[in-house]
């Protein structure tokens, strides 16, 4: 056993941690598994342009501002029903608070921000998981598992397109503490090393569109 | 179980270093990159060339980090979780120079080269002291590369940037783990650092030079100068 096993303050069945992913894989679609999202193969050339930005361009730093706010209220509910549900304890109930908190700060700056802009603040959308999301531990972390990189692809993607310079600082920040947060559900994964990515992977808007839409985001 | 206390910033205070010029003012006085400074002395910056120098500023970080984690595999005290991470990491980093050299080769210009690097003789004697000098440095990689990437001009050179950007925020939260601190990814708006302070913070490992002239404590001269320039 290893160390990070041995700190485990719970036990997961990766049985069923398993089975239950296979099923919220087939509920949410092709749209992770299509992207490509934890695989190889993206190494050295991630660092190159790819031109994910390309499908932000045109949007305007509101609409990207206002897609941005939605995956972070997406992101902030699904954590705090987590906690709400009672899977965590111990040293993992506090990095699944720390997120939710860090989801819902993010998203009370992009609020701030819209309205700075004199944009709107969309209204918050009825979010839908899959059957079982809360049900154990192991399947919340999964899910987890696809939603950070999900959040880590369209800020990374969209960054370039931004316009404003004080709002890329803001956007890269939270681009970083989504990236963050991606190696600490790996932590909460036993996977071992954590720090498994050279080059994070921007995703076209497409692809977080997909992604989220089974969820309830459908701007 | 507490909620933790988040201060929630403006757009307007992310901005840290708040210009290019800004920028570039620290890096003329630290010595930061003696190409950049020259060509900005010298009146040559141009949008491209800002951009080229942030990268070779950027890989020279990434030469720092890279060479680091390298003597610390090759010291022979790691095991464990730490051994795996720290593998990680020389591998890591080794890429990220990989991938800023041919980023710099890809626009025409030169990168700089691996500068001579300089650690404490205790630095590589114990797992414990790679780990604390690794937590200094992940979290200044970090704050460069946010303090720096609203600098760039070229959406692809930033691009690129943030590819890079995100995987030392894993490195700090993988850091974490091994130090025992949790929780282990803790920062909701992670901080962007001024040149001035990723000059001083790396300027030891540098040969010492970035700090003869203090960072942002300028003299009343090189302010007179840089106001000038």
């Amino acid at each position: 056993m290893s160390e990070v096993e041995s700190r485990i303050p719970l036990g997961i069945d990766r049985e069923v941690s398993r089975r239950n992913f296979l099923k919220t894989a087939a509920w949410t679609g092709a749209a992770f598994s299509a992207m490509g999202i934890g695989g190889f193969g993206v190494a050295v050339r991630r660092a190159e342009a790819q031109g994910e930005y390309k499908t932000y361009e045109g949007l305007g730093d509101a609409a990207i501002l206002q897609f941005a706010y939605l995956l972070e209220l997406l992101e902030g509910t699904f954590y705090a029903e987590g906690v709400e549900a009672g899977l965590f304890k111990d040293a993992f109930l506090e990095q699944i608070v720390a997120i939710r908190d860090h989801e819902m700060a993010h998203a009370d700056a992009l609020a701030a921000t819209l309205g700075d802009l004199g944009a709107e603040v969309p209204a918050t959308p009825q979010f839908t998981f899959p059957p079982g999301t809360f049900g154990d531990a192991a399947t919340f972390l999964e899910l987890a598992a696809t939603f950070e990189p999900v959040g880590i692809g369209a800020y990374q993607g969209a960054a370039p397109a931004l316009q404003s310079k004080d709002i890329l600082a803001a956007a890269i920040s939270i681009h970083n503490a989504e990236c963050q947060h991606r190696c600490a559900i790996n932590i909460l994964n036993l996977i071992n090393p954590p720090n498994d990515l050279a080059f994070e992977v921007a995703l076209p808007l497409e692809d977080v569109q997909a992604a989220v839409e089974p969820f309830g985001i459908t701007g | 179980m507490e909620n933790h206390t988040i201060n929630v910033p403006g757009a307007q205070e992310f901005a840290r270093p708040r210009s290019r010029r800004d920028f570039f003012k620290s890096l003329a006085v630290a010595g930061a990159g003696a190409t950049a400074a020259s060509m900005l002395l010298s009146g040559k910056a141009s949008a491209q060339t800002d951009d080229v120098d942030i990268a070779n500023f950027a890989l020279t970080l990434e030469y720092l980090e890279a060479d680091f984690y390298a003597r610390a595999l090759d010291a022979g005290v790691l095991s464990g979780d730490a051994l795996g991470v720290v593998e990680n990491l020389a591998s890591h980093e080794a890429q990220h120079v990989d991938a800023l050299v041919g980023l710099i080769e890809s626009v025409g210009a030169t990168p700089v080269e691996k500068p001579t690097l300089t650690f404490p003789t205790d630095a590589f004697s114990s797992q414990a002291s790679i780990l604390d000098l690794a937590a200094t440095f992940e979290p200044v990689g970090v704050g460069a590369y946010l303090g720096a990437a609203p600098l760039i001009s070229s959406p692809d050179i930033l691009a690129a940037a943030g590819s890079i950007e995100g995987v030392e925020g894993e490195h700090v939260v993988a850091i974490n783990m091994l130090l025992g601190v949790v929780p282990y990814a803790n920062e909701a708006f992670p901080k962007a650092l001024t040149l001035d302070e990723v000059s001083a913070a790396v300027a030891p490992f540098l040969g010492g030079k970035m700090l003869s002239t203090g960072g942002p404590q300028l003299s009343p001269m090189e302010a007179y100068r840089l106001g000038h320039l």
